[in-house]
């Protein structure tokens, strides 16, 4: 891994760019705001709003999904060596948490990539 | 004489491993509310990960349009589903705000106060330049943020 200095600031830096991407995100479901246009929270997961998200800025959403995946599992991986020291366990949370980032990005890259 | 290799200790099996582990987070929270910030940010960061993760195999159903309409009315019917996503809401409007107090106070160096050579009374720096305001702002505007969303949650529309 690299430095913890340079990994905390790419924590902050994503840090900042989720609150607006996320929040950006959590508007799609207020009816009223929504730039899709729904009418009510029910109505913004149907099909046809989804798929409108996708094709409208799906970009958006492959930015809050690498995002969000490196800050909240980089939060995981400092926890769980916070919660426990030594080399097999620091080995198992970096191939885990790696692991995890990987599969998880993937998957959800591949669907945004259906999507659009 | 020849010297006994020392045994590397370890520290999963001396006493009170777990208690010492997890102490930091389950000290006492009274007149601390840093400490009640410290363990609810990483404690929703938790919930929110594992959403995440769990909202990533689930939005890969809309690929199929009749699979993804089935699994969204199982969802708006389901009581138990309804809670759970409040309960995240609240996680993530706590994180974030709090999180922003956080880039203010540690990124942008922001309400932290000028270094200044250490007086009596002593008061530690995180107490002063009001942060323990922010920190009381931050609990009353994430309150107010998710009793909002669960209004919008539960009744389907926020006004």
């Amino acid at each position: 891994m690299g430095r913890a200095s340079s990994i905390q600031i790419l924590q902050y830096i994503t840090a900042i760019i989720l609150i607006v991407v996320l929040t950006f995100h959590l508007i799609e479901r207020v009816p009223g705001l929504s730039p899709l246009g729904a009418k009510s929270y029910e109505e913004s997961v149907k099909i046809e709003p989804v798929k409108k998200a996708y094709s409208s800025y799906g970009w958006v959403l492959g930015v809050l999904l690498i995002v969000a995946l490196f800050h909240g599992l980089n939060g995981l991986r400092g926890m769980l060596l916070e919660l426990r020291q030594g080399r097999g366990w620091r080995i198992f949370v970096e191939v885990l948490i790696w692991g995890l980032f990987v599969v998880f990005g993937a998957w959800g890259l591949r669907t945004i990539l259906l999507m659009t | 004489m020849a010297e006994t290799r020392k045994e590397p200790r370890k520290y999963w099996n001396l006493p009170g491993f777990w208690a010492a582990s997890l102490n930091p987070w389950l000290l006492k929270v009274k007149n601390n509310p840093e400490r009640v910030a410290f363990v609810l940010h990483r404690v929703t960061g938790a919930i929110i990960i594992f959403y995440l993760l769990a909202h990533i195999i689930v939005t890969s159903f809309s690929t199929n349009p009749t699979q993804w309409t089935r699994i969204m009315e199982e969802f708006s019917t389901s009581i138990f589903n309804k809670v759970g996503e409040w309960i995240v809401a609240g996680a993530v409007f706590f994180h974030g705000l709090n999180g922003i107090r956080l880039l203010c106070v540690e990124f942008c160096a922001v309400g932290i106060g000028r270094p200044e050579k250490p007086k009596p009374p002593y008061i530690p720096p995180s107490l002063k330049a009001g942060q323990r305001t922010a920190i009381y702002v931050v609990f009353a505007l994430s309150l107010i943020a998710w009793i909002l969303a669960g209004i919008l949650i539960f009744t389907g529309r926020l006004f």
